[in-house]
């Protein structure tokens, strides 16, 4: 494991960022020119109502989604310049996802959703490790069916997590949660943050999390709307929702 | 009009599952197509031939003998049973063609009088003068093969003489409708026809004055055959009655008959497979489609819709796909047919065809396909009924899978995606199952329709390189005596002489007899053997005879049992014979003998029948001439001619069927797979869209669904196999006549073959699906529940 993150150049370099999507006859300006920066090992928490634009920022930094114009830089990769297939290796070699749905494969156990993963990583962390960290180690043998809601998205991030990845990505990880699983959840991802030292970006509609973050990110109507950072960061156990 | 909204759900769902619709639909077309295609091929025979029989007035009963008075007509006539009886002469003869180096021959028939029987149908031309002694009509067939028509001259050898014929028209007879030449195996009309002339010009080259030498008799409706038959049998054998035989020992109406049993069993045995691959894969696609409708199945219910309307809508659903099946097996079935009746038009000679649009065929097509489909979404309608709607509106638990196999997994090695496969598959096995059997049944299709080239080229080899191995076989019009060999060898060309005795017999043990010709053949025969069913060659027995194992079948007897032998010709004998051997055969029946025993029981002293030939290949058109030129020659038989007008027939015939049978199982093999492939795919959308987030390649994720495709494809090959086999072996039982007996061989390359023609439309499936998978939308999969 590494030890703990030394806090040097940015990660990730977003410049005048914009997406629109055609639906129909409509236009609509998902994001219009956001320029964002994040430092390695940094944990920022995205805030911003629904259609404010930060899911389909995400999208682009964890290169599922491109962009209309502008850049997005991870490290010394010009994202929005990469084909599919760079696309397709940046995720696999760099990228971690937790989703609101978890998205694990139903057939496939706990642990084998991990290795799922593992295998195709070029310097993964043991599985088993992966699923103490999220403190899921007595339930690997169960399949997504057997688990709860709260267990199953800590597969999910000890899934995204097993691969070391430089990014851990994600959407609305509490969403579909009640609160004290949702403090289990992020308690898990604030370890892992620790642990692994990546750079974590997570979505969330709950304001409370924000005391959880080094920094905080708001967006609306496709900008980012304010920033702040937090001079102490609290535990999740610390926040109340 | 107002259409209702559900029924517009129907239409939309149909073009958004358009593919997978079409793909059910052509399986369904299919088996309408077999089924119209072959009821329809079976009604135009047995129509044609049941219409063609009565305009022509076509005999019952047959029977020939040396020569008779012709007043013994009028006693036949007066057998109890009998209609109308009339004598006639047929003879064989000779063609003398000067551009035909390889020996032809005809048949002579005296015209039938007015209002006789077998009457024929004149096609061309006009019917010869009765008082003309040169003027004939020939058979269509002969006439078309060989460019003939009214007015030209025919060169024959009638008697061992040279006579030229004038054509006045051409024909067609109820009796030759598969017009097979002696000594031949197919009908080959380029070297083999029908000569119909005047009575009284054959009386006088054949020296049969006042006499007959063939009697045909119709018999009254509900007739005993049999008694009339004996009694026949007895007022002629004082005249070399060969034995009188019904019509269904009749060489054209017994091959016609086998024919119409060979499609009678096609039709028995492909239209229920694509029936039920149909109804399997309306299954598989319905229950997958109200899987995903769950919700909108709830809100319906919800919002006051029945069950039973609900239900209604999906069947409505497949009734369309049935309709739009049997639409396209309708048209596509009477094409075919169209085909079929041409094909028959080419081999069979009938005057016409009567190719009914029988609308029952059509109907029945019909209701059975729909109600095939019905089937197939009953499962799928009642789970729908089943459901109560507030279960409905909630999305359904997450799939449960077990943990098993593990065992198998360690021996197969597999990773996380092959593991998925493996339990994705393991977890619907009834589906998982279909798909198997629907691909199996593809294999098994092209497995029973490929192994007849192996079986005929085993037939061919077994018959033509093991036993009849002569180059030439020259029957002579009378037995002659054994000298006749002699001269036969100094024919030019002629290096090995073996001669042969044939005596027309009947064989009985216990009820079952049969009449046949027993050939003598000599103890140690090289030119013309008989082979035991190990392939070997087999010594003629001092005393017994040799049966061909159809024969041993039809007599019920096996080696060591006596039968029963009556000798049909000469000094008639009646003599118990025991059976010391079974031997291969393929075409028609047959039982050997020592040509000395033979002799023997005939008490004619050393005659012989004709003579085996092996001949200098340089000198083979010298040879014909010659042996043309001999007037005790009945005929001349080629063996080269004779095989590859056999293979050439068959391949003709076989190389349609296959054909068909290939495309047939190529659309059985593109839909199950088709369909399997999208069920996968709405299935394992979501979970093989958030592998492409994890950072799986588009490559890596179509592989897990190609290998979930391919694990059903390959499960399938051995299961493919073995029902082939059985249908194969079905078939065979069903095509075995007296006629032909059908050796089952089937090699290795047949399986080969079907399962790389399946493989080859299985990959053709999976790049149609390769779109699909490449435009997964990784962000939406994300968004949404499923």
């Amino acid at each position: 494991m590494r030890g703990p993150p030394a806090r040097t150049g940015p990660v990730f370099r977003v410049k005048a960022l914009s997406k629109t999507y055609r639906s129909g006859l409509l236009e609509v300006h998902a994001l219009r020119c956001v320029d964002f920066e994040a430092a390695q090992g940094e944990f920022v928490v995205i805030l911003g109502p629904s259609g404010s634009g930060k899911s389909t920022f995400l999208n682009i930094v964890g290169g599922l989604d491109r962009a209309s114009s502008g850049e997005v830089w991870f490290k010394d990769h010009q994202l929005t310049a990469a084909s599919e297939a760079e696309l397709t290796r940046y995720r696999r070699d760099h990228v971690g996802f937790v989703f609101q749905f978890y998205n694990l494969v139903p057939s496939l156990t706990a642990r084998e959703n991990v290795q799922l993963v593992t295998e195709i990583a070029h310097n993964p962390m043991p599985v088993d490790d992966a699923l103490a960290l999220v403190g899921l180690s007595e339930r690997r043998d169960h399949f997504p069916a057997q688990l709860s809601g709260g267990e199953q998205q800590r597969v999910a991030i000890a899934r995204a997590i097993a691969k070391q990845p430089e990014v851990l990505l994600c959407d609305e990880p509490t969403g579909a949660l009640d609160s004290r699983t949702g403090i289990r959840v992020l308690e898990a991802l604030t370890e892992v943050n620790r642990a692994v030292g990546a750079t974590t970006l997570v979505i969330t509609h709950n304001a409370a999390i924000r005391d959880i973050a080094d920094r905080v990110v708001r967006f609306a109507d496709g900008r980012i709307a304010e920033e702040s950072r937090n001079a102490a960061r609290k535990t999740p156990a610390e926040v109340s929702w | 009009m107002v259409i209702s909204p559900l029924r517009r759900k129907v239409l939309r769902d149909l073009r958004r599952l358009g593919a997978q619709a079409l793909a059910i639909a052509l399986v369904l077309a299919a088996g309408v197509a077999t089924l119209i295609l072959g009821n329809g091929a079976l009604d135009a025979l047995t129509e044609t031939r049941a219409r063609y029989y009565a305009d022509s007035r076509f005999a019952d009963v047959f029977a020939d003998l040396t020569r008779a008075p012709i007043a013994l007509i009028d006693e036949i006539e007066l057998i109890d049973g009998v209609l109308q009886a009339e004598g006639r002469i047929v003879k064989v003869g000779l063609l003398d063609l000067p551009a035909m180096a390889e020996p032809g021959s005809v048949l002579f028939v005296s015209l039938p009088g007015e209002g006789g029987l077998n009457r024929l149908h004149l096609r061309r031309g006009r019917m010869p003068d009765p008082l003309s002694a040169d003027e004939v009509v020939v058979s269509e067939g002969f006439a078309d093969a060989r460019g003939l028509g009214p007015g030209d001259r025919l060169p024959v050898l009638m008697n061992g003489q040279r006579r030229e014929l004038r054509l006045t028209g051409t024909a067609f007879s109820p009796e030759f409708i598969y017009a097979l030449g002696p000594g031949d195996i197919m009908p080959d009309p380029r070297r083999f026809g029908i000569v119909w002339m005047p009575r009284h010009g054959l009386e006088s080259a054949f020296d049969l004055r006042g006499s007959v030498s063939s009697v045909v008799a119709k018999l009254v409706p509900g007739a005993n055959e049999a008694a009339v038959i004996e009694k026949i049998d007895r007022l002629l054998a004082p005249y070399g009655g060969a034995g009188a035989e019904g019509r269904e020992d009749q060489v054209s109406h017994a091959f016609l008959d086998a024919e119409i049993k060979q499609l009678g069993a096609m039709v028995k045995v492909l239209p229920p497979i694509f029936l039920l691959v149909a109804a399997m894969l309306v299954n598989m696609t319905l229950m997958r489609l109200v899987a995903l409708e769950r919700e909108q199945i709830g809100l319906l219910k919800a919002i006051g819709y029945g069950s039973r309307a609900i239900a209604m809508h999906y069947v409505e659903f497949v009734l369309a796909i049935a309709l739009a099946g049997i639409a396209i097996g309708l048209v596509a079935g009477a094409w075919l047919g169209a085909g079929m009746a041409q094909m028959y038009a080419r081999f069979f000679s009938f005057p016409f065809l009567v190719f009914s649009r029988d609308p029952q065929v059509y109907g029945l097509a019909a209701v059975v396909t729909l109600g095939a489909a019905v089937a197939g979404a009953v499962r799928a309608a009642r789970s729908v009924v089943a459901l109560p709607p507030a279960v409905a509106m909630t999305p359904p638990a997450p799939v449960a899978y077990r943990r098993n196999g593990g065992w198998l997994r360690r021996l197969l090695g597999l990773r996380q995606t092959g593991l998925m496969v493996a339990r994705h598959l393991w977890r619907w096995p009834l589906r998982t199952g279909s798909s198997v059997l629907g691909i199996a049944m593809a294999v098994a299709i092209l497995v029973a329709s490929l192994w007849s080239f192996g079986s005929i080229e085993h037939m061919i080899h077994v018959t033509f390189g093991r036993s009849e191995r002569h180059d030439a076989q020259i029957v002579f019009g009378d037995p002659l005596p054994a000298s006749a060999a002699f001269d036969a060898r100094t024919l030019p060309g002629v290096m090995v002489v073996e001669p042969f005795r044939a005596v027309t017999a009947r064989l009985s043990h216990r009820n079952l007899s049969r009449k046949l010709t027993i050939i003598g053949k000599p103890p140690e025969p090289h030119l013309s053997r008989t082979v035991a069913p190990d392939l070997r060659p087999m010594a003629m027995p001092e005393a017994g005879l040799i049966l061909s194992e159809a024969l041993a079948e039809a007599l019920d007897v096996r080696p060591g049992d006596l039968v029963e032998v009556e000798v049909l010709e000469g000094p008639r004998p009646v003599l118990v014979l025991p059976v010391s051997g079974l031997s291969v055969g393929y075409v028609g029946l047959s039982v050997a003998m020592d040509i000395g025993a033979l002799n023997r029981i005939m008490r004619e002293g050393a005659m012989i029948s004709g003579v085996n030939l092996q001949l200098d290949p340089a000198l083979q058109s010298d040879f014909y001439a010659a042996a043309r030129e001999t007037p005790r020659t009945g005929f001349v038989g080629v063996r080269e001619l004779t095989v590859n007008r056999f293979r050439e027939t068959l391949a003709d015939n076989i190389t349609i069927m296959v054909t068909v049978y290939v495309a047939l199982a190529g659309i059985i093999a593109v839909g199950v797979v088709y369909n399997s492939a999208r069920i996968a795919l709405s299935e394992q959308g979501r979970e093989l869209a958030s592998l492409r987030v994890l950072g799986f390649t588009r490559s890596e994720v179509a592989g897990i669904l190609y290998r979930e495709l391919a694990a059903v494809v390959l499960i399938a090959q051995p299961l493919g196999w073995l029902i082939g086999y059985a249908i194969a072996q079905a078939m065979v039982a069903a095509f075995s006549s007296d006629l032909y007996r059908v050796s089952l061989v089937i090699g290795r390359e047949v399986f080969a073959v079907a399962s790389l023609a399946v493989l080859a439309a299985a990959l053709v499936s999976a790049a149609l699906i390769r779109g699909r998978i490449n435009r997964l939308d990784m962000i939406e999969v994300l968004k949404t529940r499923e």
